[in-house]
């Protein structure tokens, strides 16, 4: 018995051994586990496989909990440095895999990584509960809140402090277990229903299908006309039945996605099918079919409405800017019906642009929705008469490159060295490594700028490093990641003024991840409110159109010519152009999202079109322009994170029309002490102050809507 | 204008981990916004193929002369040996043709001046021909040389005229492939010097390497049945194979 006994422990401790083995044997070949010896810690992305991906995520969020428990369990008394600092440093390995995978998921995917994604993300939103939610790691964090004044902290670690606390508190940690059960059962809900809401419209969106013949095709572009073959196509191969594909043979198609849509709006002669797509995409989530969002938005803002009550706010809307640079409801209500009036006349003197060329040729209707873009186009050839292939021979993706560094170097000295022998995740990726002034390393920058078709559409900026001063000097690595037509042959990259302002946008993100210069990572470079963090992008793209540092850049690639004044001109009244459509389009959407975060939870709320339409009816909006996203396919706020948010993009550009006059006004661009305050006071400083601070010590006064106005026609001085 | 752009899923990338809270959002709305991806095989690879190119032309940009001229001698050696089996094939073709090292020396060379001549003036852009035609046309030239080497015993006078004319038609082969490979806008006449060093570094090779496994063996009186023969037939049947692998297949 006793040698059974035996026996059973040796198989027992083999097989433990073994297994460790195993995962040991997996640790060394898994390089999430291994420290990078890669040059400024760039990931070995070589090395990295999807299959390291979720072992690594394991291991990361047990890493993480165990740290957590430490933290919690620590006997010591709770301090700022064995608590708060020690937040700062756990969850290394999570954060590494995090930044890479995520990364991958945008720029490089493939089906296995959309596989992981889905995988995971129940998983990883279940860890981050397991923190937020955490009541022991709240009440050390709390009792260092309430010694805070004894403390002797810096005003970062202050700022880190009630930041910290805040997200606790914000999760529910002062509330009685009542109350913290009411909002785990509200909790549950919105996120079913935010999921809900995302997958109708998902439905909704890939439900309508505009199928033509070839006699429908009257006025489209061969770009356009080759596009919606390339979607039957497709369509066609994914049909599973015979009579499935039939139906898509050798047809075109069109599809409410804005890609599909817009160009057969701008470009169709057939009036009819025009309102045909344009109705198909204002109606997504409102044919009161089962996959109708009428109630789900309407429950959605209620439900907000009560936790925001139980929370001891007033709305939803209170609870979201309580965190953000405007601090309330009627702040933002003041901006937007501050810019509200001049947008509304500006798109009204566009409609009647439009009907004059509506008349003029000969027809008898009045110009409606599905008619603006064909119109609009009309008189944007009468009036502006921009041709966009002149202007690209000037704006080689290298001299736009050029152009953009030496901004930076004009501002604030600092150089870029292309590192060609680095390899990161696809040969389009260029690394560079940024140095200051006096020569020290900052950063290293990846522009990742070719569109391909396992990269997502837009443009963003991210990072695969963050910035720290805990433990010794970190310097981030930091992407842009854009979608430009690629070179054909061996043809230089050759971009449109859009994409330009594009490159520099995106490049104003990579620099507020460079220049940050911060003590603790999460409040580094980007971490700022959402109303903030988008003006050090915007602000730059105020460069790309001075004609000086245009004419320091865009030099034709042929000639080397200098891009003439003329061309210069006309690309500056362009931007003038339908900017009365779009703001009002905007602003009635982010109009319609404060009403529906500033609902009182015992409100009677039935369904969104009454509630829309109401909403509308309020501001007068014209009947030719819809918002810019109605309330049942309003996806930002119902299924994304923007609810009382969606104004941040245009007081952002507040800010930066506001902040750049300020460059204007000293008469020079490059004037070295507005740069040196921009420097220090914005894109250095993350969020360890109040963004409204910031931009005051940057610009000597709070932000003004005139600037604004001015650059986007809606001054009165277009005609 | 850039409202648009920059959509949600962008910000929660741009905000780090705390805001991944709900991920599958994002996948979402992106899939709402533009529609699928559309991952297809054929395409993915012609773009990351294009890629490749676009980077190689970058390093080359970045490179000193003498680093890029390194580079095209061992480009130039590598598209001999292991990449250029046809060119390898009809060298030593040459090889069998002859036992007499002057009359070797006439051939090699009159075949190096041609494909010299051919590949400056293509990568010049200067002449442009299709691979739909070169390329069967060099099967054939191997065919024809292992062929004849069956028939003479000794090569006749026409023979280097013959050869000059079938190294013209290898030149546009060798600028085909250096042009796939990415040549460099500046210092283009060194780098094509560079590359036919490589070249005639990798011919030479083959026929040192054939000449030190035959050399000893070259005067038996079974050398032209048991070696030199049967070694023109297999070169050319290989020959064969191309040719019609690139004429119909």
């Amino acid at each position: 018995m006793k040698k059974l006994l035996f026996i059973a422990t040796i198989v027992l401790l083999g097989a433990c051994q073994s297994q460790q083995e195993q995962t040991e044997m997996q640790s060394s070949e898994n390089p999430f586990f291994q420290e990078w010896d890669t040059p400024f810690g760039i990931p070995p992305f070589d090395k990295i496989k999807d299959e390291h991906y979720m072992p690594a995520f394991e291991k990361g969020m047990k890493e993480n909990l165990a740290e957590i428990d430490a933290i919690v369990n620590n006997p010591e008394d709770p301090t700022f440095a064995n608590t708060l600092e020690e937040l700062e440093r756990a969850g290394k390995l999570l954060t590494k895999v995090s930044r890479v995978f995520y990364n991958m998921t945008g720029s490089n995917t493939n089906p296995k990584i959309q596989e992981l994604q889905r995988e995971l993300s129940p998983i990883v939103s279940a860890h981050s509960d397991k923190i937020t939610l955490n009541e022991g790691l709240f009440k050390r964090v709390e009792a260092i809140w309430q010694a805070r004044e004894t403390l002797d902290l810096t005003s970062e670690q202050q700022k880190l402090l009630a930041d910290t606390r805040k997200s606790f508190v914000r999760s529910g940690a002062l509330l009685n277990e009542e109350q913290k059960a009411k909002i785990t059962e509200i909790n549950s809900q919105v996120s079913e229903l935010t999921t809900a809401f995302g997958q109708n419209l998902l439905a909704e969106t890939n439900g309508f299908e505009l199928i033509l013949e070839e006699e429908d095709l009257d006025g489209l572009s061969e770009g356009t006309i080759a596009a919606a073959a390339e979607t039957a196509a497709q369509k066609m191969d994914r049909a599973e039945t015979e009579e499935e594909k039939a139906k898509y043979k050798d047809k075109y198609v069109f599809t409410p996605h804005r890609s599909s849509m817009y160009p057969f709006l701008t470009e169709s002669n057939r009036r009819d099918l025009r309102e045909k797509l344009y109705k198909s995409y204002v109606q997504r989530g409102d044919n009161d079919n089962e996959t109708d969002n009428k109630q789900v938005a309407a429950k959605l803002a209620k439900l907000r409405a009560e936790r925001a009550q139980l929370m001891g706010y007033e709305t939803h809307a209170h609870f979201v800017l309580e965190e953000r640079m405007l601090k309330s409801p009627d702040e933002v209500y003041g901006l937007l019906t501050k810019l509200w009036e001049p947008a509304l006349a500006r798109a009204k003197a566009e409609v009647a642009d439009m009907q004059a060329v509506v008349d003029m040729e000969g027809h008898e209707f009045k110009l409606a929705g599905w008619d603006w873009w064909q119109y609009a186009e009309k008189v944007r050839k009468a009036k502006y008469d921009l041709d966009e292939a002149a202007i690209k021979p000037y704006l080689s993706l290298d001299n736009v490159l050029n152009g953009v560094f030496e901004t930076t170097n004009k501002l604030w000295g600092l150089t870029f060295t292309e590192l060609y022998d680095v390899n990161v995740y696809h040969p389009d990726a260029r690394v560079w490594e940024v140095k200051d002034k006096d020569g020290s390393h900052l950063g290293i920058f990846i522009g990742d700028y070719f569109t391909r078709s396992n990269k997502r559409g837009g443009a963003w900026m991210s990072s695969f490093k963050g910035q720290s001063n805990l433990d010794g000097r970190e310097r981030p690595i930091v992407v842009n990641v854009c979608n430009f037509p690629a070179p054909v042959g061996d043809n230089p990259a050759l971009l449109s003024f859009e994409n330009v302002t594009t490159l520099f946008h995106e490049f104003g993100h990579a620099m507020h991840g460079i220049l940050t210069n911060v003590t603790y990572g999460s409040m580094a470079g980007t971490s700022g409110p959402r109303d903030f963090t988008e003006f050090p992008a915007q602000i730059l793209e105020h460069w790309a159109s001075e004609p000086e540092i245009l004419k320091s850049f865009a030099k034709h690639y042929q000639t080397g010519e200098v891009i003439p004044d003329e061309l210069i001109n006309k690309l500056l009244k362009a931007s003038k152009f339908n900017q009365g459509f779009e703001n009002t389009e905007y602003l009635a959407a982010s109009l319609l999202d404060m009403d529906w975060h500033t609902v009182k939870a015992d409100e009677d709320l039935k369904d969104a079109d009454a509630f829309e339409e109401a909403s509308l009816k309020k501001i007068g909006l014209i009947d030719e322009i819809a918002p810019r996203y109605r309330s049942t396919y309003f996806s930002h706020i119902f299924a994304g994170g923007y609810a009382s948010g969606y104004y941040s993009y245009v007081h952002s550009a507040v800010l930066d029309s506001d902040g750049f006059e300020a460059f204007k006004e000293a008469g020079d661009v490059f004037d070295p002490e507005l740069a040196a305050k921009l420097r220090t006071h914005v894109y250095e400083k993350g969020s360890t102050e109040e963004a409204m601070d910031l931009y005051t010590q940057f610009r000597g006064r709070q932000p003004e809507i005139d600037a604004l106005l001015k650059v986007r026609g809606l001054d009165g001085s277009s005609d | 204008m850039s409202l648009p752009k920059t959509l949600l899923f962008c910000i929660f990338l741009v905000l780090g981990f705390s805001a991944f809270s709900h991920p599958e959002d994002e996948l979402i709305i992106s899939e709402i916004e533009q529609g699928q991806l559309s991952m297809q095989d054929q395409q993915m690879t012609a773009e990351y193929e294009a890629a490749l190119k676009r980077q190689r032309m970058r390093r080359l940009a970045a490179m000193s002369w003498q680093q890029r001229f390194l580079l095209f001698i061992k480009a130039g050696i590598e598209h001999i040996i292991p990449k250029g089996l046809d060119h390898i094939l009809f060298v030593l073709g040459l090889f069998f043709s002859s036992l007499i090292i002057g009359s070797l020396l006439w051939q090699v060379t009159s075949f190096t001046l041609a494909h010299t001549v051919t590949l400056a003036l293509a990568a010049l852009g200067i002449i442009q021909a299709p691979g739909n035609i070169v390329e069967p046309l060099i099967a054939f030239s191997i065919i024809y040389v292992a062929i004849e080497n069956c028939f003479f015993k000794e090569t006749n006078k026409w023979r280097p005229l013959i050869v000059f004319s079938f190294g013209l038609l290898h030149g546009l082969g060798f600028a085909a492939v250096l042009n796939e490979y990415g040549l460099p806008e500046n210092g283009l006449v060194p780098t094509l010097l560079a590359f036919n060093i490589g070249v005639e570094l990798g011919q030479l090779i083959v026929l040192f390497s054939a000449a030190a496994l035959f050399w000893m063996i070259r005067k038996k009186s079974w050398y032209r049945q048991w070696v030199q023969i049967p070694a023109s037939v297999m070169i050319a049947l290989v020959g064969l194979f191309w040719f019609i692998e690139r004429t119909i297949l």
